[in-house]
């Protein structure tokens, strides 16, 4: 294939449906401003940030993605070191330390590193992929995530470190992993919950605990904090109704009843202003996009390309569902993002980085162009 | 690039079946939860959202205003300044803030700091009221209104509300708030009549939120006018439903605000100038008794008074004074428990109107009812003479052959006054022609009046009811009847409880404002007025809502009020009381303030009697907790109340005045006097005011 063939073979439709998605979500964060001073930059941070991203995109998807087999081990030492210096000298946000001041921008390496995992993991399985039915290669294969995902919980940042776990538990799986290594595991898993439970999660901050307990046993009587958060996003979503109460009108935003509603509430922004039609249609687009990686896994020239959709589908997926799951309370207060719509920099540019990926494996599969049409 | 550096993928492809079906369940069942929450539930969240946007302000209305019958100020409210911290206008920069928290503190004299912020000073924080520094209330204020002013110091001199005011601009955050707080510019002269005001009781809470009074803000009368003429006085409060941010800062109307209605002025029929005077009269009298026991026995004779006085042709409440009272001044802020305590504890119980709260024993005051009674039912005839013996010996039988003890009861004077008809029964009081013809005494009354006919003529004249003046508390008395006694006794009527409330003593009770009220309606003619002290009510542009008529109740000379008995029983039978028996009974009054009478010294012997007053004095044997704990309580040598029921002019009386002297020993000298002066002081405002072509309301 020549490179002509090879961008013939670009999903325009993925591309404009997370397009799309990205352009909405910069239009709810600008309805999330309401008013408030500190928030007034945010939209044109964050179309800036869309550029940025695009144009990551493009780079990503013009390299054959194989180059990333040798590239992946510097990314992932580079990416740790990152996590370290956060760690040991980040600064305090939201009570926890994930930030990396970069000039003018700070960059959050968490985000990095669930590119950084995905792309290791995904060359470790599939040059290990004949051997996967080992312990020897999973606890190897762990011990890659662990190499990254413990600066993470120690900074603590529970949420991601829990999607890069469940990056390399699915990635495991997916790549031919025998079910009775799964039941062992999850066994182990089971385990180290019940051990942790009667111990009282000692690995848990206060924040953390004091989040899960809210979920379990709200205290309804509480006006601030994280009860309240959840509440108020549960009012917004429900006096949402068919069609929403229309864009930049929806009192709970405008009012700033909604609180963090341009970052972790935004779907509540959503429903608040759009409603069960808009909102529905919001969600299929996003899971269209999650469905078009695991499509283009399927379709993956090797088992590396394969992975690497997978997982971008995965991170995707999870991060949707959680973030979803947070805001219709029926998953306790974490701090992830809903992909390419909430506010943050490393978040979209790290999705469409993966978006880039998914296109890069797209355009080199061998696959006809009809079968495509028919995904 | 070429095709065959691709590795065909050995990933388990069969697992995707596994993805999608998950993903296609959560895809549903997330629907599911925003379709159960956006349409089923949907209501639920938007009158959630509703509530949360929307905020009801009340804006605060006006107090209506007292004034006694001339136009003379009793209640008006007054600016009070305050000065407030909205935490969410002060400057961004902490060094800023905390320059402005330390002039303001030199300025106010609350300190920076103080105190620490918990739960617990933050659950006990009342503006004003605390101990907290500046920084500490600012931080409470912030986490409950940021953007709602919150009281730093209440009540701040003129001087220093200016200052702070001027530096408005130079303070972001920092305001002076205008409050009106009630004044009384009479204070104690009229605390019994005006009362004050305090908070919102927790048991009337609903009531008044209702009314949209707001609780914390808002008060409410606790006692006098302030409290009967609540609803007169409060106006109503004014509506804004606002929209509002999370941080409470209002948005925008959503409904047309509703304006507030200042509250209607109270006119009283209370003359301020007559109250001052018979409060001083009051007082001078118990100075100069106190000062005689002192010298004499060495002790002191009463602290506690009342002086009523009723325009005995309207009904008109004219004064009022129930000594002592209390600076109701001290309770315009907030109420201070020392004080409030203090005056709770108080044995002359200063925070009671005795004038209508006090059941006391009349005494002799009530032998116009007898005197009326056995008149009027033929018990004996004006001119029939009964011995007045210095003592009587009667059987008291609790049924009608009840063999019964005898017991012996005394004349007030040990030598008897001998044979007196009835005009001098009530001059000289003679307590022997009281018992002989209001119990019967065989050989010279063959039947006393009985304690059936007595009740009938002491319900018509108002005893052992509520005159309904308007304040709260109004106590209605005790006029016995052997229904009452066994109800509440358990025991038959004997005959000796009929000689004894034949002359207002044994069960029989009564407040002053009822001896006066009995007395007005004999030197009325017979018509019982409604006693009342409000003179009109208008409302905040003057319009008068409501002016004072004389009512007449009822007219015991054309009113058949008397029901007859036979034995126990009510007969069908009812009359009225002759307009001779009122007038006879008149005659009486005269000889008791005339030469001869047992008010004689007080108003013949040491003045003259210029303004021809008649009335009745009353020495009122009692025995309450206060008496037994000073060990008065002698067997057959009580101690007695001083009363004195007097009206004036004697031939067309349009004033009656009550005065009464707690443990004041002797009607005719104790309280005798303070009758003669209050109405000399009356006729004597009279003219002055005639002379002066009548005084304007509003001097």
């Amino acid at each position: 294939m020549n490179t002509r063939q090879v961008w013939q073979r670009f999903d325009f439709l993925l591309f404009a449906v997370v397009l799309l998605l990205c352009i909405f979500g910069i239009a709810l964060i600008s309805s999330a401003i309401a008013g408030n001073p500190t928030l007034a930059g945010h939209p044109k941070r964050q179309a800036i940030f869309l550029a940025i991203g695009l144009v990551v995109l493009f780079l990503v998807a013009s390299f054959d993605y194989h180059i990333w087999t040798t590239l992946s081990k510097p990314f992932y030492v580079v990416v740790a070191i990152l996590l370290l210096v956060v760690f040991i000298m980040g600064a305090a946000h939201f009570g926890a330390a994930r930030w990396l001041e970069a000039g003018l921008v700070s960059i959050q390496p968490a985000e990095l590193a669930k590119i950084a995992i995905i792309l290791v993991l995904a060359a470790f399985f599939s040059s290990n992929i004949e051997k996967i039915n080992n312990w020897m290669t999973i606890f190897r294969s762990l011990a890659l995530t662990l190499g990254i995902v413990i600066w993470i919980m120690l900074q603590p940042n529970l949420s991601t470190s829990i999607v890069i776990f469940v990056i390399w538990a699915t990635m495991l799986w997916i790549s031919g992993l025998e079910t009775r290594y799964i039941l062992i595991m999850i066994g182990i898993i089971g385990l180290f919950l019940a051990v942790s439970f009667l111990l009282d999660f000692p690995y848990l901050a206060d924040y953390q605990k004091a989040r899960i307990t809210n979920f379990l046993q709200p205290d309804e009587t509480a006006r601030h904090g994280e009860t309240y958060n959840v509440e108020q996003a549960l009012i917004s979503i429900g006096s949402g109704g068919w069609f929403g109460n229309g864009y930049g009108q929806g009192s709970q935003v405008q009012l700033r009843f909604l609180k963090i509603r341009h970052n972790d509430f935004i779907f509540s922004v959503l429903a608040h202003e759009f409603g069960f039609v808009g909102t529905v249609i919001v969600v299929a687009a996003l899971v269209f996009v999650v469905v078009r990686c695991f499509k283009v896994a399927q379709n993956a020239p090797d088992a590396y390309g394969a992975l690497i959709a997978y997982g971008f589908g995965v991170l995707m997926g999870f991060q949707t569902i959680v973030n979803i799951g947070v805001n219709l309370r029926v998953l306790p207060v974490t701090g992830l993002t809903l992909p390419f719509i909430s506010y943050g920099g490393s978040s979209l540019v790290s999705m469409l980085l993966g978006i880039g990926l998914v296109e890069n494996v797209h355009m080199r599969s061998l696959k006809k162009e009809k079968e495509h049409e028919i995904d | 690039m070429n095709a065959k550096e691709y590795k065909k993928p050995t990933i388990n492809l069969s697992r995707f079946r596994w993805v999608y079906l998950i993903i296609a369940l959560v895809f549903l069942y997330y629907s599911a939860q925003l379709f159960k929450y956006q349409i089923i539930d949907g209501d639920i969240y938007v009158a959630r959202a509703e509530d949360n946007r929307t905020n009801v302000i009340s804006i605060p209305t006006q107090r209506g205003m007292i004034f006694d019958r001339n136009g003379i100020v009793l209640a008006r409210n007054i600016a009070q300044y305050n000065v407030t911290v909205t935490p969410a206008e002060l400057p961004d920069s902490q060094g800023e803030v905390r320059k402005i928290f330390d002039q303001l503190s030199a300025l106010i004299g609350i300190p920076v700091n103080q105190g620490e912020v918990n739960d617990q000073t933050a659950g006990a924080f009342t503006p004003c009221y605390t101990n907290l520094g500046i920084f500490q209330i600012v931080e409470i204020a912030e986490s409950l209104w940021p953007f709602q002013p919150t009281r730093l110091k209440c009540n701040l001199d003129k001087e220093t509300a200016m200052i702070i005011e001027e530096k408005a601009m130079d303070w972001p955050g920092i305001r002076i708030e205008t409050e009106s707080v009630r004044e009384y510019p009479t204070g104690d002269q009229t605390a019994e009549i005006i009362g004050f005001l305090g908070p919102i009781p927790e048991i009337l809470l609903d009531y008044y939120t209702e009314k949209g009074f707001v609780s914390g803000r808002d008060k409410v009368g606790y006692m006098g006018i302030e409290n009967s003429m609540q609803d007169v006085l409060s106006g109503t409060n004014g509506v804004r439903v606002v929209e509002v941010t999370v941080g409470g800062e209002v948005v925008r109307d959503i409904e047309e605000p509703i304006e507030p209605v200042i509250g209607n002025n109270v006119y009283l029929t209370i003359d301020y100038r007559m109250q001052v005077a018979a409060r001083a009269i009051l007082i001078e009298q118990l100075r100069y008794w106190n000062e005689f026991y002192m010298r004499e026995r060495n002790k002191i004779l009463s602290t506690t008074g009342v002086v009523v006085g009723m325009n005995a042709k309207t009904g008109e409440l004219l004064f009022m004074v129930s000594y002592p009272s209390y600076e109701n001044n001290r309770m315009s802020q907030y109420i201070p428990g020392d004080y409030y305590e203090q005056l709770s504890i108080d044995e002359a119980k200063p925070l009671v109107n005795k004038a209508i709260t006090s059941e006391l024993p009349p005494g002799s005051v009530f032998k116009l009812v007898t005197a009326l009674g056995v008149l009027n039912e033929d018990i004996v005839t004006p001119e029939q003479q009964i011995g007045c013996t210095p003592t009587i010996t009667l059987r008291n039988q609790f049924y009608e052959t009840d063999i019964g003890y005898s017991q012996t009861y005394f004349c007030h004077d040990k030598q008897g006054h001998g044979p007196v008809d009835f005009i001098h029964g009530i001059g000289y009081s003679c307590n022997v022609y009281w018992y002989k013809t209001a119990g019967g005494y065989p050989g010279e009354v063959e039947e006393g009046l009985g304690i059936w006919n007595l009740y009938e003529y002491g319900a018509a004249l108002g005893y052992g009811q509520e005159t309904g003046i308007e304040l709260p508390g109004e106590a209605d008395g005790l006029l016995p009847n052997p229904t009452w006694k066994r109800l509440n006794q358990g025991e038959n009527w004997a005959t000796g409880d009929t000689y004894l409330a034949g002359v207002g003593q044994g069960y029989v009770l009564a407040t002053p404002v009822q001896v006066m009220n009995a007395f007005s309606t004999i030197v009325n003619g017979g018509q019982h007025m409604q006693l009342s002290m409000i003179s009109k009510t208008e409302n905040s542009e003057g319009e008068i809502i409501q002016q004072f008529e004389p009512k007449v109740l009822w007219d015991i000379t054309k009113d058949p009020l008397i029901h007859t008995y036979q034995g126990n029983n009510q007969t069908n039978e009812v009359k009225v009381i002759e307009p001779w028996v009122l007038d006879l009974s008149m005659r009486g009054m005269e000889v008791v303030t005339g030469p001869e009478g047992t008010a004689r010294r007080e108003f013949v012997e040491l003045s003259e009697n210029i303004n021809r007053i008649a009335g009745k004095t009353g020495t009122a044997e009692y025995c309450d907790d206060w008496a037994n704990s000073q060990g008065l309580c002698v067997p057959g040598a009580w101690p007695s109340h001083a009363w004195f029921a007097g009206y004036a002019p004697a031939e067309d009386p349009e004033i009656v005045v009550v005065a009464f002297v707690y443990n004041g020993n002797e009607g005719s000298t104790v309280s005798g006097p303070i009758v003669k002066k209050v109405i000399d002081a009356y006729f004597e405002l009279k003219q002055i005011d005639a002379a002066l072509g009548g005084l304007q309301p509003g001097n």
